[in-house]
């Protein structure tokens, strides 16, 4: 019974969030930020695999999160073809295109691994500028439409329950593969690359593995996100989105399956409340990402870990003294 | 090739490219001393330009007096903001990455403290001095872009004697070298890492003066120079001061002569591939600096 809790809590969570619009009363302000907050569940949880389980840092997931929504938009605007295999053809693209560049880049670490996709981040941006026949350039792609299953529209409250779908789904994905033999691989490339390599496991291989996985995910939500907006332009993939994933998975708790989801809530939620500071709000949000890595390094799922830990010491002075 | 749009390209490409230089420089002096990654030269920078812009314009101070100001005051500010906010961070078990997302922190909020401070048009320089083209025959050049060179070029020669020929540049090499073993000798490494950090940021702001003049000075100004400053560091190994001037003028020189012979819309993809094609065939770069791999 004690195994299952997990299960039974996530359980419970789930079925409040599909009650949550009713609750909410049906409040569109509400359900924009919830719709975004669960696309960016699915980003991060994918940003989550290569940085938090694997160890690998990507500050230009952007560049994925970019190739699903046009993917997804240039197919179902230009071929008219159905929002559901545009969603699908978006995270294919995305993930071929991470299982390529990941080759050549996984021999890099930190700091240059860092730049390189930064540079990928750019270059993927400057790519959609330069390709207007393509993709619009600067004025984007318009009138992207919803998913549809027959005559019946997925607008409004009832895209809502779709992203719930793809979050529960790629969240479920993301446990297969991290309690698989991918995942055990992934933490040890992350906790010595050495060590990996000397119990034979193909570093190159897993490497590449975590970023064509992680960036399945984030196109996937790129598509997703796309398909809510309607309209998309180079300006929402920039290194500024790339950040926003970073920090969301850093300031939630990297290698967690909570902390991207606690992260991605708090990033959309500030920038939606700050919005009403009208030209602070770019800079409260700055000074926050400081204040939230010098004070919570491990995330708020690792401040939470380290507070229970602290209240249970302290518990048990009490509980020891005579 | 020698025709006149290739000499005033040319000139702009080497003021380019000594402020790329400036930059790259910056972040290998950081990354030698501490291991470090900084975001935030490039806003640093465009504060830099910003605090000439008003001692030059608005306080009437001349030219020679805002540009010492300026990298005095970006000095002090490099120097207390690794004392407080990195060492704090590192103290806190945060890591590298920490580290970068905290300055990315600052390199916006330092953006937006410019647009609330300088509204987020764009500020001219008023011209510094009296004449406003310099002509070579059928080229016609601004000094400021001249005087930009002179500043630039003088920044990395000073540099380079008081890493060579000073005791406490050669300190400071020592502390890059073997953080350890400096200490043993004495060097107070704690010291040099901070005088690393401030000199980064004198060197970022002195960028911003070099080149808001031509440009004009404004909150975005620093965003993809600073990420440029990076690919000159790469080019020409990262950590090397030589190597970064080098990288520096490469980058220029690619990116100009892509925006004056192909298409100006072209320039910043060219830049970054070449970015890219070093980081994956050659990370070591032109002067084969160690770098970590796995």
């Amino acid at each position: 019974m004690a195994r299952h809790k997990n299960l039974f809590i996530a359980m419970a969570f789930v079925v409040f969030l599909a009650g949550l619009p009713v609750m909410l009363g049906n409040n569109a302000y509400l359900m924009l930020v919830l719709c975004l907050s669960g696309i960016f569940v699915i980003a991060s949880s994918g940003l989550d695999l290569l940085f938090g389980y694997s160890g690998q840092i990507s500050i230009g997931h952007a560049a994925f999160y970019a190739v699903g929504a046009y993917t997804s938009a240039i197919l179902t605007t230009k071929l008219g073809v159905s929002v559901w295999f545009g969603i699908l053809m978006g995270g294919v693209l995305a993930t071929v295109f991470a299982a390529l560049i990941a080759i050549p880049i996984s021999k890099l670490v930190h700091m240059f691994l860092a730049l390189v996709t930064i540079g990928i981040g750019e270059l993927t941006h400057q790519a959609i500028i330069n390709l207007p026949e393509l993709t619009g350039g600067f004025t984007g792609v318009k009138l992207i439409p919803m998913p549809r299953i027959g005559s019946y529209v997925f607008d409004g409250i009832s895209y809502y329950y779709i992203i719930l779908a793809f979050v529960i789904l790629s969240l479920i994905v993301k446990k297969h593969i991290v309690d698989s033999r991918i995942g055990r691989a992934f933490i040890a490339i992350r906790e010595s690359t050495d060590a990996a390599n000397a119990v034979g496991i193909n570093v190159t291989y897993y490497k590449t593995v975590a970023f064509a996985s992680s960036a399945m995910f984030t196109g996937i939500a790129g598509a997703l996100y796309a398909h809510y907006v309607g309209f998309i332009s180079p300006e929402s993939f920039t290194l500024d989105q790339s950040v926003l994933f970073l920090t969301a998975v850093l300031c939630g708790g990297m290698g967690t399956f909570v902390g991207p989801i606690i992260g991605s809530v708090v990033i959309i939620f500030i920038n939606e409340t700050f919005q009403a500071l009208g030209s602070y709000q770019m800079l409260v949000y700055g000074i926050f990402i400081v204040v939230a890595v010098i004070y919570v390094p491990a995330g708020l799922v690792g401040a939470v870990r380290m507070f229970r830990g602290n209240l249970f010491k302290v518990v048990k002075r009490f509980a020891d003294k005579p | 090739m020698w025709n006149d749009m290739f000499i005033q390209l040319l000139i702009g490409a080497i003021m380019l490219g000594g402020i790329y230089g400036l930059l790259g420089l910056g972040y290998g002096l950081i990354y030698k001393t501490s291991g470090l990654m900084s975001f935030a030269q490039g806003e640093i920078l465009m504060i830099g330009a910003f605090l000439g812009y008003t001692f030059f314009k608005l306080f009437h101070l001349p030219f020679v007096v805002a540009l010492l100001a300026t990298m005095f005051i970006m000095f002090l500010f490099g120097f207390l903001f690794e004392k407080t906010i990195i060492r704090t961070i590192l103290g806190r078990g945060g890591t590298a990455i920490h580290v970068v997302l905290a300055t990315i922190g600052i390199s916006i909020a330092l953006q937006n403290v410019a647009a609330i401070i300088w509204t987020s048009e764009i500020q001219q320089f008023p011209p510094i001095f009296n004449v406003e083209y310099l002509e070579f025959g059928m080229v016609k050049v601004a000094p400021e872009s001249i005087s930009g060179i002179v500043v630039a070029l003088g920044c990395m020669v000073l540099l380079h004697l008081f890493m060579n020929n000073t005791k406490l540049g050669t300190a400071m090499r020592a502390a890059a070298q073997d953080s350890s073993a400096a200490n043993v000798c004495g060097i107070n490494v704690s010291f040099a890492k901070g005088l690393s950090w401030a000199i980064s940021s004198a060197l970022a702001a002195v960028s911003g003066i070099i080149i808001g003049p031509v440009y004009g000075v404004y909150m975005l100004m620093g965003a993809l120079i600073g990420l440029k400053g990076f690919a000159a560091a790469v080019i020409g190994g990262y950590g090397n001061m030589y190597g970064a001037i080098l990288g520096g003028l490469i980058i220029g020189v690619i990116e100009t002569m892509a925006a004056g012979y192909l298409s100006s819309t072209y320039k910043d993809f060219i830049a970054f591939s070449v970015f890219i094609v070093f980081l994956v065939l050659k990370p070591t770069g032109i002067f084969n600096e160690k770098i970590i791999e796995s």
